[in-house]
C-alpha cells in the first residue's frame, strides 16, 4: 500500500496527472459553482436592486 | 510544489467568484449609488423633540430642486406624520428619530430599512417613482404594541401634492 502510493507521488512528482482524475469532483465543483453565481445574481440584481427605493444616501 | 490542473481550476473559480462578489457591490455604489445608512447626524435629545426644529413639527417640506425632506418621529405605537406624502418622481430624504425606545422604520417591501434609536437621527435618502401607496412598519420588537405600530407612506402625483400643500397652508 505505502509503496503504491509513493510510486505514485513520485509519478505526480514528475509531472504526470494521468493516473489521478477527480472528474467527479470537478463536475461538482462547477455545479456548486453555477449554483453560487446563479443565486448571487438573482439575490443581488434581481431582488436586491430591483425592489424599490433603492438608499442612495 | 505540484498542484493538479483540476485544483487550479477550482482555485481559479473561488478567485473569479470573490470577484464577482466584489465587482457587483462595487457596480452597486458607482452604478445605481446605493449608499449605507451613515451616522452623520448630531445626537438630540429625544426628551426634548417638541423643541427641536425639525422634529417639533413631524412633516415633509420641499428643501431643493425637486428634493424633499421628512421629519419622522416614530414612538409606542406609531410613525408621525402618518401617512407621509411626497410627490412623484422625487428625491426624498428622510429623517427619522425616536422619543422613546429603539424602533425600527421598514418602507415594507423596498429597500428603504433603517433602525431608529433614541438621541440619534437616521437619515436615509431614497428616491421615488410613480404615485403608489407603500405600507411603513417598526421591525424592532418595542413594546405590547408592536405588531401594531404601522404607518404609511404615499407617493402622490405633483398636483395631488400641490393641492395637499395649498390645503394644509390655508386651514
Amino acid at each position: 500500500m505505502s509503496r503504491t502510493e509513493t510510486a505514485r507521488t513520485s509519478v505526480d512528482d514528475a509531472g504526470g496527472d494521468d493516473e489521478f482524475d477527480p472528474v467527479g469532483t470537478l463536475a461538482l465543483i462547477a455545479v456548486y459553482f453555477a449554483i453560487l453565481v446563479l443565486a448571487w445574481v438573482y439575490i443581488y440584481y434581481i431582488e436586491f436592486l430591483g425592489r424599490d427605493l433603492v438608499v442612495v444616501g | 510544489m505540484h498542484i493538479h490542473a483540476y485544483e487550479k481550476l477550482w482555485l481559479a473559480f473561488a478567485v473569479i467568484l470573490i470577484l464577482l462578489l466584489i465587482g457587483s457591490v462595487t457596480y452597486g455604489a458607482v452604478g445605481p449609488g446605493v449608499a449605507m445608512v451613515a451616522d452623520s447626524e448630531d445626537q438630540i435629545d429625544p426628551g426634548a423633540l417638541d423643541e427641536d426644529e425639525r422634529f417639533a413639527e413631524p412633516r415633509v417640506e420641499q428643501v431643493g430642486d425637486n428634493h424633499y425632506a421628512a421629519y419622522v418621529i416614530a414612538y409606542q405605537f406609531a410613525f408621525e406624520p402618518s401617512p407621509i406624502v411626497v410627490p412623484e418622481n422625487s428625491r426624498v430624504t428622510l429623517y427619522v428619530t425616536s422619543r422613546d425606545v429603539i424602533h425600527g422604520f421598514e418602507v415594507a417591501g423596498t429597500n428603504a430599512n433603517t433602525m431608529v434609536v433614541p438621541g440619534e437621527v437616521s437619515e436615509i435618502t431614497v428616491e421615488v417613482g410613480e404615485p403608489q401607496e407603500y405600507g411603513l412598519l417598526c421591525n424592532e420588537y418595542c413594546g405590547a404594541g408592536h405588531h401594531g405600530m404601522e404607518g404609511k407612506v404615499h407617493v402622490v402625483s405633483e398636483e395631488e401634492y400641490a393641492n395637499l400643500n395649498e390645503g394644509g397652508e390655508t386651514a
